[in-house]
């Protein structure tokens, strides 16, 4: 068994003799310097090759990643802009207006339909997005229910809806802030992912220089000849593609942390103060419905809120002409709603009632459309930013590696003949 | 018409009273700001007894001094009642989804006090809309000055609160589905039923049919929706709630006999006395069926013909 694995003792020491001969003495060294130089060259090409794909499938998981947390986020928003719209057509009592019955609709039907995209592009999501698709069921049919009850008169209804409201915050609204919080966490993953990439290119770019400078060193000593022509070509390439690689990975780099610091914390800042907002509108309608008890509610909406002007004041502050009109309609909004609190407290609960189903939801609407239009514009730049970033990159991916080719070449051939001259 | 003219005539006494209510050698009633810290677990009131019905239901005599009552003169002073009233009540407390109103039974007992006070309800009230469990609290904070929300009289309720004579006699029942085996509550033991937290039917439940498995909500609407959801076999509450929910769902009936004795009366804050009596001498008005008051509130709101009103009593002696 073991006399076929092992080499007989003759013909190891033959191997290890001629082993010994191939790289014994000046020719032997020389040898053993081609070999180093084509693999430094060959090296540095890979690690090119790898550090730009690196960073392009990092910035590629960024993009999708951000694109899921942005289709997450959509979800949330619908459904909160839905359920907003059912508890404030309850309100008006009677049958609920065409207009909010649509939107609650929309709301639906888009949630749904996002839902279906993100667990279609995701499957690590897929379950729990399964999940918070059987709520929208359940919560649909409570609210078919809660309508038909009104639609006789029963008061029931309220029951079936305040269910409905319950059931959408306690079970599908927080696994989806959970998965929220996941695709952040994916987006940073992928960041620091790319932020690695530049390592791989350094290693590469120095043992090449290192390995094809002190080859020419030794050959300048040996040879006499003070410049070998194919390595100073390998050298000069190396160098060359390696800066300019470097160099667009720095760039790319820049363009990603910068696109980090605006684009997504803008998305990702408004997609929240519009979710958060949506929320408040429905607390606003809650605690009129309650009737005396919502405090809880009420308190709720100083909160949500405040979320709110903190998210836009700051987005108004780093952003453009989108995020001031969002601020100020929602502004309009608070002046408004403060005049329904003061309606209910002052014990005028139909003005409240009034003012709550009107000009509430018309300054409510404009700071929707104006939030919704910024939302796009930013995500889409998101988008751009992040496409472009990562665009260069795998061109430069394969340049490097051929360059690392033809370095690899060059440096065959400046030693091959130095060789020779030993034969 | 009489009684349009009686309640001017209170509210000219009324605000006689406040006047005199604010020079200080005239000791009073005490207000409601000094009224007990709120607690859920209360000792029963001293020398009242569930068993002995004339024990538990006798409230304060609609005394001589009723009309110069300081709670009255600052509920007139402030323009409004605050009622503590359902919202979820079908024909005691309910808010009609197509007019948006909230109306029942408890809704015109409360509009009668107003219109005693204020000369008209209208605009006079504020319903302030309460589950079952908010109702002492809320007395007991002043939050609101009088509770009308199918609330039953018992000794250990008198010890956080007041109440009027009995307005209103019902009893706890059971609400099943149409084609359920059970003829009566015993016959749900080791089942699941609903019942609303602070209400006196899951008391109830909970010392005579312990072996039933309760499910408590804070609202008793919910259990309706448990109900028509299948995630209970039944509703143990007052008749009053249980016929409003079986005229929601034709599925859904009441068995068995009335299993306790409900009597209603209308909730105040323990230390508004004056006001108790001030309320009680409107009963006694509109219980009397030569008034007709309470005959015309019955019959706009209940089917079947009239009982007999329930007797008042007014032996509790006062603080």
């Amino acid at each position: 068994m073991t006399s076929t694995l092992a080499a007989p003792p003759q013909t190891r020491q033959v191997v290890v003799r001629a082993a010994r001969n191939a790289f014994a003495g000046t020719p032997g060294r020389l040898r053993l310097a081609g070999i180093a130089t084509v693999l430094a060259c060959l090296v540095f090409g890979l690690f090119a090759f790898v550090a730009a794909t690196t960073r392009a499938n990092a910035l590629a998981n960024a993009r999708a990643d951000a694109a899921q947390l942005v289709r997450v986020q959509s979800i949330r928003t619908n459904l909160v802009f839905a359920d907003a719209n059912l508890t404030n057509a309850f309100l008006v009592g009677g049958l609920e207006p065409p207009s909010a019955r649509a939107a609650y609709e929309q709301g639906i039907a888009t949630a749904s339909k996002t839902l279906a995209d993100a667990a279609n592009d995701s499957t690590a999501d897929a379950k729990v997005l399964g999940n918070v698709n059987q709520v929208i069921t359940r919560y649909t049919g409570l609210v078919e229910s809660a309508r038909a009850n009104n639609r006789l008169g029963y008061p029931l209804g309220a029951a079936y809806l305040r269910q409905a409201t319950n059931l959408l915050r306690s079970d599908a609204l927080p696994p989806l802030a959970a998965l929220g919080q996941t695709e952040q966490a994916r987006v940073n993953h992928a960041y620091s992912d790319s932020a690695g990439a530049t390592a791989w290119l350094i290693a590469g770019l120095v043992i090449a220089l290192v390995v094809l400078l002190v080859t020419q060193v030794w050959l300048s000593v040996r040879t006499r000849r003070t410049f070998n022509p194919p390595l100073v070509i390998a050298t000069a390439l190396v160098l060359v593609i390696g800066i300019a690689v470097a160099g667009v990975l720095a760039w790319s780099q820049g363009k990603a942390k910068d696109t980090r610091g605006g684009a997504y914390f803008a998305t990702l800042g408004l997609a929240t103060a519009r979710i958060d907002a949506f929320d408040a509108k429905s607390a606003e309608s809650l605690a009129l419905i309650a009737r005396g008890q919502g405090q809880a509610y009420n308190a709720s909406f100083d909160n949500l809120s405040a979320n709110v002007s903190a998210v836009l004041d700051d987005a108004a502050r780093r952003g453009g002409a989108d995020e001031k009109a969002a601020q100020e309609r929602f502004r309009d909004y608070l002046a408004v709603h403060a005049r329904v609190r003061a309606a209910d407290d002052g014990g005028h609960w139909d003005d409240a009632v009034k003012l709550a189903t009107g000009q509430a939801n018309t300054v409510f609407q404009n700071f929707s459309d104006a939030s919704g239009t910024a939302l796009d514009r930013r995500s889409a730049q998101l988008r751009r930013n992040l496409s472009s970033a990562r665009s260069p990159l795998p061109a430069f991916a394969w340049i490097g590696l051929i360059a690392g080719v033809a370095a690899a070449i060059a440096a065959g051939l400046g030693v091959a003949p130095r060789l020779r001259e030993y034969r | 018409m009489r009684r349009v003219i009686l309640g001017v005539l209170a509210a000219a006494v009324l605000v006689a009273g406040c006047g005199a209510g604010s020079t200080p050698q005239l000791p009073r009633v005490a207000p409601s700001s000094s009224s007990p810290a709120p607690s859920s677990s209360a000792p029963p009131a001293p020398g009242c007894d569930d068993n002995i019905y004339k024990s538990r239901v006798a409230s304060y005599a609609p005394g001589a001094s009723w009309a110069d009552s300081a709670t009255v003169a600052k509920i007139k002073s402030r323009g409004v009642l605050r009622a503590g009233v359902a919202a979820d009540n079908l024909l005691f407390g309910h808010r009609n989804p197509i007019t948006g109103v909230i109306e029942g039974f408890d809704i015109d007992v409360v509009n009668e006090v107003a219109k005693a006070i204020f000369g008209t309800a209208s605009g006079h009230v504020e319903y302030v809309v309460e589950n079952f469990a908010q109702r002492i609290p809320d007395l007991q904070s002043g939050k609101v000055d009088i509770v009308a929300d199918i609330m039953t009289i018992n000794c250990a309720r008198w010890g956080q609160i007041a109440f009027s004579t009995v307005y209103f006699q019902a009893g706890q029942q059971v609400l099943v589905r149409k084609n359920a085996p059970y003829k009566n509550i015993a016959d749900l033991n080791g089942r699941k039923v609903c019942t609303a937290k602070g209400s006196t039917g899951n008391e109830n439940v909970k010392s005579l049919y312990p072996q039933v498995r309760r499910v408590i909500v804070d609202n008793i609407s919910d259990c309706m929706v448990l109900f028509q959801q299948g995630s209970v076999e039944g509703i143990v509450s007052d008749n009053t709630v249980l016929n409003g929910f079986a005229a929601q769902d034709p599925y859904a009936q009441i068995v068995g006999p009335k299993f306790t004795n409900e009597p209603y009366g209308l909730g105040f804050n323990k230390a508004n006395v004056d006001f108790v009596r001030y309320v009680n001498a409107l009963l006694a008005k509109w219980l009397d069926p030569k008034d007709g008051t309470w005959a015309a509130i019955y019959h706009k709101w209940l089917p079947g013909p009239l009982p007999n009103p329930p007797s008042t009593n007014f032996d509790r002696p006062l603080p």
